[in-house]
C-alpha cells in the first residue's frame, strides 16, 4: 500500500494521510498501537501506526477540516473533556496530548463508560474515566488536576453554564475552552443561530473572549464549535 | 477573637488541610492503595466522611483552626454535622485552584510519590476503579433489567411475526385454506407442528389440539378439499422443526411477561397497580430507568413514546399530541374521544406520583390513587356529558381562511 503521511500544516500531532492517491484524510498518531476505538482504519507507514480520524463522527476533526485556525489542545496538555461518550474524539484527544499529556474524560452515562474504559482507558494511560454529572463538577475535583483546555461536548440545554461551572473550578487562567453546540439539544423550536447567540453569550459574560466560531455543515447539521479563551473574570471587567 | 481558616482539599492523595498561608498544616494520605482509594473517594464524592478528615480536622484543631472551609458542598454539611465544627463553602477556592495547579509537587512534597510523574498513573488507576465502581453500582439497579426485558419482548414479537408470516407462506404451499381460517400465529404453528401434512386434519384430531368444534369441522372440511401441493417428508419435517422454533420463542414470552409482572412488583409496585405491568414496565423502558421517569413531569410522561408528534407539534406548530404510549391504558382509550385528552392528562398526573413515590419513597399507595383517579375520570364524564347530536342548520356558517383544521390535520399526534 503506497501510503504517505504529513504532519497537518498547523496543528502538532495532526496528521495528513494520503491513501491511494484520494484526497487527504486527518489522522493521529495511535498511542496503543494495534487497537482501535470505533472501527477506523489503522494505517502503519514506516514505523508509526496512524488512526484515521473521522469528521463525520468526530466533531472535532470536522472542525478542523471546516478550518478551525487555533487548536488548543496541543503536545502535552493537560485537558478536562466533557461528554466523553464512548471515546470516538476523546482518542484522539489522548493521541494528541501523548503520554505526558493527560485527559479527564466525564461522562455520564454507565453504558457509554463502561465502552470508554473497557476499549479505550485500558489501554491508554494518559485517559481517566469520570463517571459523574459535569453539571456538579464539585464531585469530581479530588480528581481532576487544572487543565490547559476544556472541551465539552455534551447535546445538552445547560451546556455554556456546565462549561462555565468547569473552568471555575479546573480552567487555568488564559486556558482555553471548546464548545460544540448541538441547536436542536438546546431548543428545537428556535432559531440555530439564535441559540449559538444565546449560549456564546454566556461563555461571554462569565470571562471568556471567543476567538472563533467554526460550523460544522457537511459533518453534522445545525452544530458549531466555539473556541473561547478564559480571561478570569477581574480581567474581563477590566 | 481572630478565626484561623483552614482549607481541607480532597484529593487522589488524600486529605490536605491548608493554613490561610497557603502552606500545608497537616495532612493524612491515604495508604497505597488503588482499590481503598477508589473506595474512599466514592464516599467523598457522595458527601460521605471518610476516617481520614476528623483526623485532619482534629490535628488542624490543635493547631488553633476553628472555621474549616470545603469546596463540596454535601461534603461540608456532613463534617459539620459529624464533628460539630464550623464549616465554610468556597468554590472554588484559592487554595483548592492553587493545589489542583500543582498537584505533581504536593504529591512529592508529601511522600506521596517519588517523582510527580507518578501520579498522572496514580490518577489513572484511581478514576478506573472509581468509576468501574460506580458503574457497578449504577448497572445493579433492577429497573435497568426491566428496560432490557421490555426491549427483549419488543424484539420476541417482531421475531415471531416474521418467522410465522414465512411458516404460514412455506406451509400454505400445501395447505394455503389454513391461512384464513386460522388467525393466531401460535394457534397455527401448534397445529402444523402436532398433524403435520393436512390428511391428518382431522375433524377428531384438530379438536384434540383445543379447537372448537365448529371450527375444527371448517378446518377439516378445507383441508379435504384443498388445493395444495403434495410434500415430501423432509420438507415437512423442516417446516415442523421451525414451527417447533416458534412454539418456544411463546413460551419464552409468556415467560418474560410473567419476570416483568414480577419485576414491576418488586420495584415500582404502585405503578403497576395504578397502569398494569406492562404499561408501566414500557414508560420505564422509554425513560431509561425509574429514576429518569421520577424526574419527569406529568406532562412528559403523558405524550412519552409519541415523541415524533411532539416534536412536529414543537417545530411545525401542528397539533400537539393528547397522549403517547400511555393510550394502551383501557381508562384512557376506552374513553370517548373528546375526552381522551382530558383522561390521559389525569392518568399522567396520578402516574406520576405512583412513580415518584416508587423511586423515592417506597410506601405503598397505589390503591388510594386507582380510586382517585378514577372517581376523577368519573367526574369528568359528568361534567362533559355525551353532546346533543348537532343538526346541520345549527352550525356557524364557515368563513374561508379561519376554517378549522381539517380532521385529517388533528388526528396526528395520536
Amino acid at each position: 500500500m503506497d501510503a504517505e503521511v504529513q504532519p497537518h500544516r498547523s496543528f502538532e500531532g495532526v496528521f495528513q494521510v494520503f491513501l491511494e492517491e484520494k484526497s487527504p484524510r486527518l489522522a493521529t498518531l495511535n498511542l496503543s498501537p494495534g487497537r482501535n476505538v470505533y472501527g477506523e482504519r489503522l494505517v502503519r507507514i514506516s514505523d508509526a501506526e496512524y488512526r484515521l480520524w473521522d469528521p463525520f463522527r468526530s466533531k472535532l476533526a470536522g472542525a478542523i477540516l471546516k478550518g478551525l485556525k487555533h487548536l488548543p489542545i496541543k503536545l502535552g496538555s493537560r485537558v478536562l473533556y466533557l461528554g466523553a461518550a464512548s471515546g470516538t474524539t476523546a482518542s484522539h484527544v489522548s493521541d494528541i496530548v501523548g503520554n505526558n499529556g493527560y485527559v479527564y474524560c466525564v461522562e455520564f452515562a454507565p453504558r457509554s463508560i463502561r465502552d470508554l474504559i473497557n476499549n479505550v482507558c485500558k489501554y491508554r494511560g494518559n485517559m481517566a474515566p469520570i463517571l459523574a454529572d459535569a453539571r456538579i463538577p464539585s464531585q469530581y475535583s479530588s480528581i481532576v488536576q487544572s487543565v490547559n483546555a476544556i472541551y465539552c461536548d455534551v447535546a445538552q440545554p445547560e451546556q455554556a453554564k456546565l462549561l462555565v461551572s468547569n473552568a471555575r473550578l479546573f480552567l487555568e487562567k488564559e486556558g482555553w475552552a471548546m464548545l460544540a453546540i448541538k441547536s436542536r439539544s438546546i431548543d428545537v423550536t428556535m432559531e440555530p443561530s439564535e441559540v449559538y447567540r444565546q449560549e456564546i453569550n454566556v461563555l461571554k459574560e462569565n470571562g471568556f473572549v471567543i476567538s472563533e466560531v467554526v460550523r460544522l455543515e457537511p459533518y453534522d447539521k445545525d452544530h458549531v464549535l466555539v473556541v473561547a479563551k478564559y480571561m478570569s473574570r477581574s480581567q474581563y471587567i477590566s | 477573637m481572630n478565626v484561623l481558616k483552614a482549607t481541607v482539599v480532597t484529593s487522589v492523595l488524600g486529605v490536605i488541610g491548608f493554613g490561610e498561608d497557603g502552606k500545608i498544616a497537616a495532612y493524612k494520605l491515604f495508604s497505597q492503595n488503588t482499590l481503598e482509594i477508589a473506595a474512599k473517594l466514592v464516599d467523598i464524592d457522595a458527601g460521605k466522611n471518610v476516617s481520614e478528615i476528623p483526623e485532619v480536622v482534629k490535628e488542624l484543631k490543635e493547631k488553633g483552626f476553628t472555621k474549616f472551609v470545603f469546596e463540596n458542598p454535601a461534603l461540608s454539611r456532613t463534617v459539620q454535622a459529624q464533628l460539630n465544627v464550623e464549616v465554610e463553602v468556597v468554590s472554588p477556592s484559592e487554595v483548592g485552584e492553587n493545589f489542583r495547579r500543582k498537584m505533581g509537587e504536593y504529591a512529592v512534597q508529601t511522600g506521596f510519590v517519588k517523582d510527580a510523574s507518578e501520579l498522572s498513573r496514580w490518577i489513572h488507576d484511581v478514576s478506573m476503579e472509581v468509576s468501574q465502581l460506580k458503574v457497578r453500582k449504577a448497572t445493579e439497579k433492577r429497573d435497568l433489567m426491566i428496560v432490557q426485558a421490555v426491549q427483549a419482548l419488543d424484539d420476541m414479537d417482531k421475531t415471531l411475526n416474521l418467522i410465522s408470516t414465512r411458516i404460514r407462506e412455506w406451509y400454505g404451499l400445501h395447505f394455503p385454506e389454513l391461512d384464513r381460517l386460522v388467525e393466531k400465529h401460535e394457534v397455527y404453528a401448534n397445529l402444523v407442528k402436532n398433524l403435520g401434512r393436512k390428511k391428518d386434519f382431522t375433524q377428531e384430531n384438530i379438536e384434540k389440539l383445543g379447537i372448537s368444534q365448529n371450527k375444527a369441522a371448517q378446518i377439516a372440511k378445507a383441508a379435504a378439499s384443498s388445493m395444495g401441493g403434495e410434500l415430501k417428508d423432509q420438507d415437512i419435517i423442516q417446516i415442523q422443526s421451525l414451527c417447533s422454533c416458534v412454539l418456544g420463542l411463546f413460551e419464552e414470552k409468556s415467560s418474560t411477561e410473567k419476570y416483568i409482572e414480577d419485576l414491576m412488583e418488586e420495584v415500582a409496585p404502585n405503578t403497576s397497580f395504578l397502569s398494569g405491568a406492562t404499561l408501566g414496565a414500557r414508560l420505564i423502558a422509554i425513560a431509561g430507568g425509574l429514576m429518569n421517569l421520577a424526574k419527569m413531569p406529568a406532562s412528559t410522561i403523558q405524550v412519552l413514546g409519541a415523541e415524533k408528534a411532539l416534536f412536529r407539534s414543537l417545530t411545525t406548530g401542528a397539533r400537539p399530541p393528547k397522549h403517547g404510549i400511555i393510550f394502551q391504558h383501557a381508562l384512557v382509550h376506552g374513553s370517548n374521544r373528546r375526552l381522551r385528552g382530558k383522561v390521559a392528562r389525569i392518568f399522567s398526573g396520578k402516574l406520576a406520583i405512583a412513580v415518584r413515590t416508587d423511586a423515592f419513597s417506597g410506601t405503598y399507595i397505589g390503591d388510594k390513587l386507582k380510586a382517585d383517579l378514577e372517581k376523577r375520570v368519573d367526574e369528568l364524564q359528568r361534567k362533559y356529558p355525551e353532546p346533543k347530536p348537532k343538526t346541520h342548520e345549527k352550525r356557524p356558517p364557515k368563513v374561508m381562511g379561519k376554517m378549522k383544521p381539517s380532521r385529517r390535520r388533528r388526528k396526528h399526534g395520536r
